[in-house]
């Protein structure tokens, strides 16, 4: 009956390891990736006693965490999901509100098509050409100023990339520190239970910034690898990864693994996924459609612009000016061919960036996305290669195979765009012609609309005087005759003139260039009216609705990334739940718990009482 | 199922800054009146707004040429209107100074004050615009157009009309150039002019003319002479003077008609033998040489029948004149006809445009408020929630 003293003392000892871990368990409920901490009793082996076994007592075996692999992964994952919707929401958010702000790009080119029209209104008048000029550059500096908010932007996906490739090194180490230590205090199968939760709690951070592959090893030690399988932690080492400068475009980062090749795209989820999705899924075409807009309104305006006459007298020359395509280098490169690209067509513009790569024999040309896009020419001056809308050619140096470069053709228009004029005198209102009536004419044919239809043509400014021979028959600068009947439209070089009524026989009628000071307003109508004319998408899409497009496109973004939030979110919340529910302290729980423990112990004080006693009465029985 | 007391804390937290946010986002609504703060609010109305802004600021921009046009027009408007009072005093004068009462110094003097109103003319015709620019000169705007030089009138301008943007593909003249409406006016009665001979010595005078048969007339030159007082033949000047006249015919007295090729002349007085009257196609004549040529009839000496034949002759081309300034006042008052249905239309479609807008972009007051509150109830539940779930613990009652 000794034994019931050290059946006692178990009892003690046990009921201490519980309290133990109730109390560690109770100081840890606040502990970020603390998990709850089970103690586990065995009942001693009994002792053989002739016909039976008797108990001795008890014994802690463990201390477990209530753990499971499955749902902590499933919080890892959720929070890869997470974190990279809460990333993306962040930056689509940021491009929203430049979009938003007080840089309204509709406003200012409702504005400058204002004062154009206002110019159309009074064409010689000095005060409404200054306040063209004026609208022009508060036109351009939204323009500007937009471009370089989502330059901005860019920068922070930069800074973004760089900080996280700092957390995720610092985070691997971690995690393979972590590693060498548990291996090292698992020695007899003893399980760190706080080494562990503080290699899952890295593991977690881990999978915020980049979605992980965690996969169990030896000596508890975890493998964990992200993107295509790169193990980033193995055992006890790490692996570190790196940025560097796109090949192309030294301004933006990519990350690279340890051989050096490039490995942005793949890391799918966490927040470092996130800002590579929406630089080039968000980011990279609203700015690509900005500058589309700003080279579609550079191009139509000039267009027109050129088409008129200045109060000098002089054909417009180009209102804006706009840079052209940027051609970047691969740095891989191993021949020296240069490569410049000019905007030829932009109704055929897209929004997409270019490569193009020589195989050694041609040019091949692809979207960044990797689309194959079909070309013709060959890259030579007189036969450049054309596609969509742009003109690529190979002005000097010789290219070896397998060198490519990278085209952006609007990605920077929009921060380039300035006003081309600074003298009022310079706005070419006038139209470039200007038709006239015989003063001696007898006849009642009247001058109607001219139209100019090509101011290309050679013979576009020389003077044509248009003589009837006969009210039906006339001739252009004594040319052949031609017959006319009432209301039929004249056709010159590279313009139109309408007529009606019916002329007599030597009515005369001329068409000239227009002259200087000219207050003719025709191609200041004809400016104002590029604000309606389809000019994008193969003439479709004008400049105001490619800027409203360009809201949708940043607008749905941004709806659908906090739409994933709030989905990613939820998708947390419940893996969290899930986990929590099994692993989290719940302080009742404990509490009842603690009640258990010191009950026990109170218990067991009390066997080692009884024992005491027993004891006693045996020592008294034998004292007689 | 068990609860992570932390956890349990922190789904109520977040519960509490959820509906928080959803709180302030409410307010900043209220405080600014927008339903859309930024486009990812609701993507589809934000460019939809967009547009709608963009076609609304073309709509007021359409307005303001349609007021600028109506301006320049009411000033054109104006000035023809002057020009017209102007042509009949121009004629009550040479009406006055054919009276046969008039002696050679009366004529000379009804011909200064013609000389006045002529300059008068001038100066209408040099009508400038609120900003300076004249408005019957065509496209040359900063020059003025009509030079005077004793009685010669001379035109500088061009015969361009300057346009305006009334609506989207709508361009209404803004105004008419000095030569369609003070140059190139068709002399005579619109289809023939007379002129009598230089040497004749009869009396006789062609006083209205008309055309009675517009197919008949071919725009040929043709000349009258009286064979005697009381014969004439018609020629064509064409022809050879060895042909037979196209036609013969008898004056009777004291007045008489001539009719030939749908033209027909109305002639008083009596004619010498010999005397001839030239009719030909009306070619283009401007105001101010009718005037000059009245000017130039009164101050030459003597009056008669020469005077009243170059008399009468201006006279049918003074009504062209005013005809052509009443024609042009119509087209006027047409232009600002369709100005003014366009203003009208204009303000129909920019209440349109405001009410899109404000359907797009404003607020809903009523709904947000009662939002705000439910909000409010909302938020206020979850703390008092929060705050009796913090009392529910067993550690309270292990004392």
């Amino acid at each position: 009956m000794a034994d019931l003293l050290s059946t006692g003392i178990s009892g003690l000892l046990a009921s201490q390891v519980g309290l133990s871990t109730v109390g560690h368990n109770i100081s840890n409920v606040n502990t970020a990736g603390y998990t709850r901490q089970i103690t586990n009793f065995n009942a001693r082996t009994p002792q053989f006693n002739g016909g039976y076994y008797v108990g001795q007592g008890a014994d802690a075996v463990s201390v477990q965490r209530a753990y499971s692999q499955f749902l902590t992964q499933s919080v890892w994952s959720a929070n890869s999901g997470q974190s990279r919707a809460l990333q993306y929401a962040g930056f689509t958010a940021a491009a929203n509100n430049a979009v938003s702000g007080s840089a309204n790009l509709q406003t200012a080119l409702d504005g400058f098509f204002g004062a154009v029209s206002d110019v159309a209104n009074a064409p010689v008048d000095t005060a409404s050409r200054q306040a063209l000029l004026g609208k022009a550059s508060s036109l351009v500096s939204t323009f500007r100023s937009l471009s370089s908010q989502f330059q901005q932007i860019d920068q922070q996906t930069n800074q973004q990339i760089s900080t996280s490739v700092d957390s995720i090194n610092s985070l691997a180490k971690s995690i393979a520190d972590l590693n060498g230590q548990i291996a090292r205090a698992s020695i007899g199968g003893a399980a760190p239970n706080d080494l562990l939760d503080a290699r899952d709690q890295a593991i977690s951070q881990l999978s915020q910034i980049v979605g992980v592959n965690v996969s169990q090893g030896s000596d508890n030690m975890v493998t964990v690898s992200v993107g295509n399988g790169l193990p980033l932690v193995n055992g006890s080492d790490s692996t570190k990864i790196a940025t560097a400068n796109n090949p192309y475009d030294s301004s933006r980062l990519e990350i690279v693994g340890p051989t050096g090749s490039i490995i942005s795209s793949q890391l799918g989820s966490g927040s470092l996924g996130a800002t590579f999705d929406f630089r080039t899924n968000v980011l990279d075409p609203a700015r690509n459609q900005l500058g589309r807009s700003a080279i579609a309104l550079a191009d139509a305006f000039n267009k027109q612009h050129a088409q008129g006459i200045d109060l000098n007298g002089d054909a417009g020359g180009n209102f804006f000016s706009i840079g052209d395509p940027a051609v970047f280098n691969n740095t891989g490169n191993q021949g020296n061919a240069q490569v410049t690209a000019k905007v030829t067509d932009v109704g055929k513009l897209s929004g997409s960036d270019y490569v193009m790569r020589f195989n050694g024999a041609g040019w091949s040309i692809t979207t960044s996305a990797g689309v194959a896009v079909p070309s013709t020419g060959t890259g030579t001056a007189a036969d450049p290669i054309l596609v969509d809308g742009m003109a690529i050619t190979v002005p000097s140096g010789t290219p070896q195979a397998g060198d490519s470069f990278q085209i952006q053709p609007t990605r920077n228009a929009a921060s380039s765009i300035s006003v081309a004029i600074n003298d009022t005198n310079k706005i070419a209102a006038s139209g470039p012609l200007a038709a006239s009536k015989g003063t001696a004419n007898t006849g009642k044919a009247t001058l109607g609309n001219l139209t100019v239809t090509d101011p290309a043509d050679p013979a576009f400014k020389t003077p044509v005087s248009i003589v009837f021979t006969s009210p039906t028959t006339y001739t252009l600068n004594g040319g052949p005759p031609q017959t006319y009947a009432a209301g039929d439209t004249i056709t010159g070089n590279g313009w139109t003139l309408k007529l009606s009524g019916v002329p007599a026989a030597n009515d005369t009628f001329s068409v000239k260039p227009a002259g200087s000071a000219s207050g003719d307003n025709g191609n200041a109508l004809a400016l104002a009216d590029v604000a309606n004319k389809g000019v994008l998408d193969n003439g479709v899409t004008t400049v105001g609705k490619s800027y409203s497009q360009l809201i949708a496109q940043v607008g749905t973004a941004g709806a659908q990334a906090n739409t994933a939030l709030d989905a990613q979110q939820s998708i947390l919340d419940q893996a969290t739940s899930a986990q929590q529910s099994l692993s989290g302290v719940n302080m009742d729980e404990e509490a009842a718990n603690l009640l258990r423990f010191q009950q026990s112990y109170a218990a067991a004080a009390q066997v080692i009482n009884a024992a005491n006693t027993i004891f006693d009465s045996l020592m008294s029985a034998v004292r007689g | 199922m068990r609860i992570s007391t932390s956890w349990g804390q922190q789904q109520a937290v977040n519960t509490m800054l959820d509906r928080q946010y959803s709180l302030s986002q409410t307010q900043l609504a209220l405080g600014n009146g927008k339903a859309i703060q930024t486009p990812s609010d609701n993507p589809a109305a934000a460019a939809r707004a967009v547009d709608t802004s963009s076609a609304s600021a073309q709509n007021d921009q359409y307005t303001r040429n349609i007021q600028s046009a109506t301006t320049r027009l009411s000033v054109e408007e104006q000035a023809l209107s002057s020009a017209g009072d102007i042509l009949d005093r121009i004629r009550s004068l040479t009406l006055e100074g054919m009276n046969g009462t008039q002696t050679d110094e009366s004529r000379q003097s009804i011909a200064t004050e013609l000389r006045q109103t002529l300059k008068q003319l001038v100066a209408l015709g040099n009508t400038r615009d609120g900003q300076g620019e004249y408005i019957f000169a065509g496209s040359r705007t900063t020059t003025q157009p009509f030079t005077i030089d004793g009685l010669t009138v001379n035109y500088g301008g061009d015969q361009s009309q300057r346009m305006v943007a009334a609506a989207a593909g709508l361009q209404v003249a803004t105004g008419d150039s000095g030569s369609d409406v003070f140059m190139t006016i068709r002399g005579g009665n619109g289809t023939f002019v007379t002129s009598a001979g230089a040497a004749n010595t009869g009396t006789a005078v062609v006083g209205s003319t008309s055309v009675t048969d517009a197919s008949a007339w071919d725009g040929g030159n043709y000349t009258i002479t009286f064979t005697s007082p009381t014969d004439y033949e018609i020629r064509d000047n064409a022809a050879l003077p060895t042909d037979p006249p196209l036609a013969t015919g008898t004056y009777t007295g004291q007045a008489g008609t001539v009719n030939f090729k749908g033209a027909q002349l109305n002639i008083t007085g009596t004619p010498a033998t010999g005397d001839t009257f030239a009719v030909g196609p009306s070619s283009s004549q401007d105001v101010f040489s009718t005037v000059a040529g009245i000017i130039n009839a009164f101050e030459a000496p003597g009056g008669g029948a020469p005077m009243n034949n170059q008399i009468n002759a201006q006279l049918q081309n003074l009504d062209q004149a005013s005809t052509s300034f009443l024609n042009t006042r119509t087209k006027i008052g047409a232009r600002m006809n369709t100005l003014d249905q366009q203003a009208e239309i204009g303000d129909d479609v920019k209440l349109q445009y405001k009410t899109t807008l404000s359907n797009l972009q404003d607020l809903d007051y009523a709904s947000a408020t009662s939002q705000f509150v439910q909000q409010q109830t909302a938020l206020t539940a979850a703390q008092q929630a929060y705050v009796k779930m913090q009392n529910l613990t067993l550690f309270n009652y292990l004392k």
